[in-house]
């Protein structure tokens, strides 16, 4: 009975998925929710590629998964992947079921799976990885992921016991998931943007795990992530066997190191966090048996998705896309610093609201406190136009971290709220937007380009 | 004069410790004083003008539990002579009799008031919060996010009566505990940042008279916003 029913499952999701391209609905998770409906236990029957990866983690998921995609399908080995969809349990199953035949024969021998960490006890019960790779751990949504410890007992209870973890040892929260699993670590080592004291707002690794004494860092990069020890006892962060060195954002480069091997790779962007992203993606690629040579040769064609960033030139003016993922203090902190580092000056909207939770309630802004909005007190930094049903609320952080009360703008439609920026001359104007916000911020996007063709024009 | 956070390196879970650093922005020279978990507190010893705890992970919850019991005939003395406290989030819960956990044993408490605890890592709650702080005008906004909740009664000695939202537990009209000026709330997060009447209550309570809050006209904005918001019939008040 369970396989009829499987197989009747997967046909009706098969046949939906021409349907959706027929009406212009493909993207979605609409044939794996179809699948688990009339078959609960469909990810246990539906075959699976012989070799299973998966990236997790807070923040870089999605960056990791799709380098590694990248670079696979780029070096002449198709992937099965679920970047189309999403990355919980529907969006795996939506990926499952295009990588098999109606027979169900798998058509793929390797899949790249990004998986939302909450998802991960619906899963891996049935998606058994081989390799899995762990970004980090941050806070993140406070209501779903409550705090990073409690995502790491998430994962620890669901990632099954055979498979092997590619860990962040720069990161201890991570870095101590699923303990009796066998592991390789990668990380950066000392870079001169280091400190030994952390600046930021939130620090969730501040005492020693074994005796709960402070830790002290012998370089620390920002909020835990850094090289941590125990003063009081023999608590040390783990050795990487992937390591990234001289890192130079100037010349957007850094060196890979395997013992005494080293090869230079072209970095993303200038951030540290997508320093972090593409060592964590050489690692695993390495892990999965890829020479530097082809890593490198795919890598060379490969750029950031554009929903993460784009830049565009209008006239005098650049104007930028940036993600800030809303309810998530950390990626906007990185965010935040990563935008008033930028040379030259800047006018910043923010359209980070989360459109989904002001449809029924109200966004929980407690985040706000725990991000470095202090970061946006910059003088290089012309305005800040602030929008939507919160932006009292960051009108207010803002004054709190010491901006100017000049530079805050605020109007409660997104529209109107780009209209109070300066467009100056020169400027980078910045849209930092979420995940939730994405549709409306590429609107607003559209309006700041019009004005500013419109303003280059005259 | 100074504000007491107590072991800020854990308890600090979604923007607690902002709630001293505002109120130590408030004037009156007051000062921050994080007292580590291997500290004893400086309440122990000599007046400070709030003693200030934030929420906390699980095993966070035990090893304050561990930390603080030393104290507890101090912090009881403290308690009857009208030391402020505040304590948020489920730092709340490590102040009564027990927490029970999910494999049915239970983590004892310090025992400062009777309610107890029960820990469901199964289902997190969240819920918005409007309530009043008896004898202070205008309401309190809040936010709930926790695993599970406290029981027992707290008719006698509760921090804040329910408008909407729910008090120790779902079933509760009665929100928090207060012994004298010991107050403890499962509120989370920046409380005293996002209520201006709250935060002149407390800096009434530390002997702070007649001072600006931060940036307090911005402040009112953003809370008259969400008390409009939070007013509204319409808003669904559980995530």
């Amino acid at each position: 009975m369970g396989k009829l029913r499987f197989f009747i499952a997967l046909w009706a999701a098969k046949l939906s998925v021409p349907l959706l391209r027929v009406t212009r609905h493909n993207g979605t998770n609409f044939p794996g929710e179809l699948a688990l409906k009339l078959c609960p236990d469909f990810l246990k029957y539906v075959s699976k590629p012989g070799r299973i990866v998966t990236v997790t983690g807070t923040n870089g998921k999605t960056t990791v998964c799709n380098l590694v995609c990248d670079v696979l399908e780029k070096s002449g080995r198709p992937v099965l992947n679920n970047r189309a969809g999403s990355n919980i349990n529907s969006g795996i199953a939506t990926a499952m079921l295009t990588g098999v035949s109606v027979f169900n024969r798998a058509k793929f021998t390797t899949a790249v799976l990004e998986v939302d960490e909450r998802s991960s006890k619906r899963i891996y019960p049935y998606v058994c990885p081989d390799l899995t790779l762990i970004t980090n751990l941050f806070r993140d949504s406070i209501m779903r992921n409550a705090h990073p410890g409690y995502i790491a007992d998430f994962l620890t209870q669901s990632i099954p016991a055979k498979t092997r973890l590619v860990l962040n040892a720069d990161d201890l929260i991570s870095a101590r998931v699923a303990p009796d699993n066998e592991r390789v670590y990668f990380g950066i080592g000392p870079m001169d943007s280091d400190v030994t004291a952390c600046i930021n707002r939130t620090n969730d690794m501040q005492i020693c795990p074994n005796c709960h004494s402070a830790l002290k860092y012998e370089y620390l990069r920002y909020h835990h992530i850094g090289k941590a020890y125990c003063p009081d006892c023999n608590f040390r962060a783990p050795q990487s066997a992937y390591y990234a060195e001289q890192v130079d954002f100037d010349a957007r480069t850094l060196t890979f190191r395997e013992g005494e091997q080293t090869r230079q790779y072209a970095l993303l962007s200038d951030s540290i966090f997508n320093a972090y992203n593409l060592t964590a993606a050489v690692a695993l690629l390495r892990e999965l048996g890829l020479t530097h040579d082809e890593i490198s040769a795919a890598m060379a064609q490969t750029r950031l998705v554009a929903s993460r960033y784009n830049e565009e030139m209008i006239g005098t003016n650049k104007l930028i896309m940036h993600m800030s993922k809303e309810k998530n203090a950390l990626a906007c902190s990185r965010a935040f610093e990563y935008v008033s580092g930028q040379p030259g000056e800047k006018e910043i909207l923010l359209v980070m609201n989360c459109i989904g939770d002001e449809k029924h309630w109200s966004e929980n802004v407690s985040w706000l406190y725990d991000c470095d909005v202090e970061f946006l007190n910059h003088p290089d930094i012309r305005c800040i136009a602030v929008t939507g049903k919160r932006a009292w609320d960051y009108r207010q952080r803002l004054l709190l971290a010491g901006v100017p009360e000049e530079k805050v703008r605020l109007n409660e439609d997104p529209f109107a709220a780009a209209g109070l920026l300066d467009y100056a001359p020169n400027t980078s104007i910045y849209v930092l937007h979420g995940v939730d916000s994405l549709n409306l911020a590429n609107r607003v996007r559209a309006a700041i380009a019009d004005t500013l063709r419109k303003g280059a024009e005259q | 004069m100074t504000i007491e956070v107590l072991y800020p390196e854990i308890c600090n879970l979604y923007g607690d410790v902002f709630n001293a650093e505002y109120l130590a922005r408030c004037g009156g020279g007051m000062q921050l004083h994080r007292t580590g978990l291997k500290d004893e507190p400086r309440f122990v010893r000599e007046d400070v003008a709030l003693v200030y705890m934030g929420g906390t992970t699980e095993q966070g919850q035990a090893l304050c539990i561990d930390a603080l019991r030393p104290y507890m005939d101090a912090l009881r003395r403290r308690v009857e002579e009208g030391q402020l406290f505040l304590v948020t989030g489920n730092a709340m819960e490590l102040f009564g009799s027990y927490i029970q956990l999910p494999d049915g044993s239970r983590l004892e408490g310090l025992g400062l008031y009777d309610t107890w605890a029960v820990r469901d890592m199964e289902r997190r709650y969240n819920s918005l919060f409007l309530g009043e702080l008896p004898g202070v005008e205008g309401a309190v906004t809040g936010y709930k996010s926790q695993f599970g909740h406290s029981y027992g009664s707290n008719e006698g000695n509760f921090l804040f009566a329910v408008q909407r939202g729910c008090g120790l537990n779902p079933d509760s009209r009665l929100e928090g505990v207060r012994i004298h000026n010991f107050m403890a709330t499962y509120l989370t997060g920046p409380l005293a940042v996002l209520n201006p009447p709250f935060a002149k209550h407390l800096l009434e309570l530390m002997g702070v008279q007649d001072t600006a809050l931060p940036c307090e006209s911005a402040a009112w904005d953003a809370y008259r916003a969400r008390l409009r918001e939070f007013e509204n019939p319409e808003l669904q008040f559980e995530y």
